[in-house]
């Protein structure tokens, strides 16, 4: 288990710049995952860790190693594949010997140690079956298995659960995870989907259309002080709202349209935080208490008209039109079986919010 | 709607299995159970009268006969072993190395060659290896040699001759088994820490035997009863399985024993192929640890 270290990687394909200036460290024995949209060139940075591609331009560091150049099967990194490129004319137990028996290790190690491997990831019934007769899941634990036998200083998942159904895929975030806890190997989790890495990741990273890494967090920094508006949107969602600052005894966000001004808790002064100031503000719908009548004890409030209303079982999403035209999201815990004062479709709405609950974004 | 057209695609598929059952019920299995009648069947002129003999076979027992099924057996291998070194480093590059842009013009590129007429082929060769052919000249030129070098009427001729016209038979079938290799398996198995030759052994080879052995049946069978190439390129000095048979059935005209010859030297060839389909099988197959 050792970290891993990017430093100035650039990278382009077929004259077309993937990756520009990307400096990443990856921290020892965490659990660490990159989210992205697609085609955002994060499949290229798990691919560089690899060696399945050499960067045009800076370094890839182990620990205090340079890795650069040294070629894959070289590497102590480990690869679990989307789609588990599983050698199909091998059975359960030959997919995962396969490393081990590489090195040409004794017969009866080499059983002993994936037996033990296959039990740990239950899959202790099909060790003789082939491939193509495996489940999806059993198939992704075959991959699993297979990465991890050898012991990797790094074990790299790139969107391993993607081709799951949402049961099992809720199963194996756990399993990754407990994997992780026990076996102190750095993972680097490349992903698309947040929910995967808000739920796994110790420290995650995000990563912008243009392949540049626009924060790296703890996954509650990330989802709770987002540094950029892409970021807020592209983790969870987020009410953005256009405007100037201005700073006096308390800062306040004066909104473009005339919606009204509104407090802000500002906790830490950054150098873009100006009077008069272009910036973002955003509040969380699950942030926002949604009413038919006005509150007292909110720093900020805003009125609007329901206009859909989208039921998800635990919460209620509330689709809110501003009468500046801004459509709002707010979600509601479901607490009742029998709401009180049940909003409806065409209510005019309250909404409602604590200067703390809002963050500025300079973008 | 969907299930009407399954069935009548069925329905069709039927009708042209019957359709090829038929054409080589005619062509093939008749035409053979006729050679494997005459190659027992002999005929007393004196009498007048056929009857059921092994004779034919009997004569065909002489080591003559053996020398030409080992010489025609060990050039059809040789030709499945050079063709197979040659084809397969070319088609895993074209399949797996070159970008799709060039893919298919490579290929057509290097199949073209082979539409021109086999006879021509084999012919070119002739002018190309005769004493004051263009290899002659060349060297005779260059001053590497003194005095033409024989190179006609050769075994040598006749093997080369046989590994040019037998290549693009080997080709085709790999080129199309190892376009079907995910290159992710070779990605996965490197990153296991398998060097080249380890994934090729234990992945790219086992994944593409079906190639492999379509290549080598299309080679070897052909390669086995091979007249025209002997006879061109090795002044019909040696011969051959095909050359026997040529000379049995067109020159002397001996029908039964050309029959007796054709059905010794099938049935060597379909043991030859068994056995080394065994082996190649005890090689690259599974080799399971744990079971």
């Amino acid at each position: 288990m050792r970290s891993i270290r990017l430093k100035n990687i650039e990278k382009s394909f077929n004259g077309e710049l993937i990756l520009e200036n990307i400096n990443l460290t990856i921290p020892e024995g965490k659990f660490f995952a990159l989210l992205g949209p697609s085609g955002c060139g994060k499949t290229t940075i798990l691919r560089l860790i690899a060696g399945f591609e050499t960067p045009d331009n800076g370094n890839i560091l182990l620990g205090d190693t340079d890795i650069t150049h040294v070629p894959i099967n070289h590497r102590r990194i480990n690869t679990v594949f989307q789609n588990y490129a599983l050698f199909p004319h091998m059975n359960v137990f030959d997919n995962v010997a396969y490393s081990l028996m590489l090195k040409k290790l004794d017969e009866e190690l080499i059983k002993s140690r994936v037996f033990k491997i296959l039990k740990a990831v239950r899959l202790e019934h099909q060790i003789y079956k082939p491939i193509n007769q495996l489940s999806g899941g059993q198939q992704q634990r075959v991959a699993l298995a297979r990465a991890i036998i050898n012991e990797p200083e790094v074990l790299l998942l790139d969107e391993p659960l993607a081709a799951l159904d949402v049961k099992l895929r809720e199963q194996m975030l756990i399993e990754l995870m407990d994997l992780q806890e026990t076996l102190r190997t750095t993972f680097v989790y490349i992903t698309h989907d947040q929910t995967e890495a808000l739920t796994l990741a110790d420290q995650m990273a995000i990563m912008n259309y243009d392949g540049r890494i626009e924060q790296i967090g703890s996954p509650r920094e990330i989802y709770e002080f987002p540094i950029s508006s892409f970021v807020a949107q592209f983790v969870g969602k987020m009410n953005i709202f256009r405007g100037t600052l201005h700073i006096g005894s308390k800062v306040s966000f004066v909104e473009e349209t005339n919606l009204g001004a509104f407090e802000v808790a500002a906790g830490a002064r950054v150098p873009w935080m100006v009077e008069g100031g272009q910036v973002l503000m955003g509040v969380r719908p699950e942030k926002i208490w949604i009413s038919k009548k006005a509150e007292e004890n909110f720093s900020n409030h805003l009125t609007g008209k329901v206009e859909s209303i989208v039921y998800h079982g635990p919460a209620t999403q509330y689709n809110v039109r501003l009468k500046n035209g801004t459509r709002i999201e707010v979600f509601e815990q479901n607490e009742e079986h029998f709401p009180k004062d049940k909003i409806d479709y065409d209510d005019h709405v309250y909404l409602h919010w604590q200067k703390e609950n809002a963050v500025l974004l300079e973008r | 709607m969907k299930t009407k057209k399954a069935f009548a695609q069925k329905e069709n598929s039927f009708f042209w299995g019957v359709v090829a059952l038929v054409w080589q019920a005619l062509f093939f299995y008749l035409p053979l159970s006729f050679l494997l009648t005459t190659s027992f069947v002999k005929y007393l002129s004196s009498t007048g009268v056929s009857y059921f003999s092994f004779d034919y076979y009997l004569y065909l027992f002489q080591p003559v006969y053996g020398f030409i099924f080992m010489r025609s057996l060990l050039a059809a291998s040789c030709t499945v072993f050079v063709t197979l070194s040659i084809a397969y480093p070319v088609a895993y590059y074209l399949a797996l190395k070159v970008s799709d842009r060039w893919k298919n013009t490579l290929f057509a590129l290097l199949i073209l060659p082979f539409w021109t007429n086999f006879l021509l082929l084999v012919y070119s060769w002739y002018f190309l290896l005769e004493n004051d052919g263009l290899v002659n000249m060349i060297f005779l030129k260059l001053g590497l040699i003194s005095s033409p070098l024989h190179l006609m009427n050769t075994t040598g001729a006749i093997y080369f001759g046989m590994f040019y016209c037998y290549l693009p038979f080997m080709l085709l079938p790999l080129y199309s088994s190892l376009e079907k290799l995910d290159p992710r398996l070779l990605e996965a198995s490197a990153d296991l820490g398998a060097s080249f030759w380890q994934t090729l052994r234990n992945i790219i080879i086992p994944l593409t035997t079906s190639g492999i052995k379509t290549g080598a049946l299309l080679v070897f069978v052909p390669a086995f009863g091979e007249f025209v190439i002997p006879a061109l390129l090795g002044g019909d000095r040696t011969m051959y399985v095909g050359s026997v048979i040529t000379h049995y059935f067109l020159t002397v005209r001996n029908v039964p024993l050309g029959s007796a010859f054709t059905c010794i030297s099938a049935l060597v060839l379909v043991v030859f192929v068994t056995v080394i389909f065994k082996v190649f099988r005890f090689v690259f197959g599974r080799d399971s640890y744990g079971s």
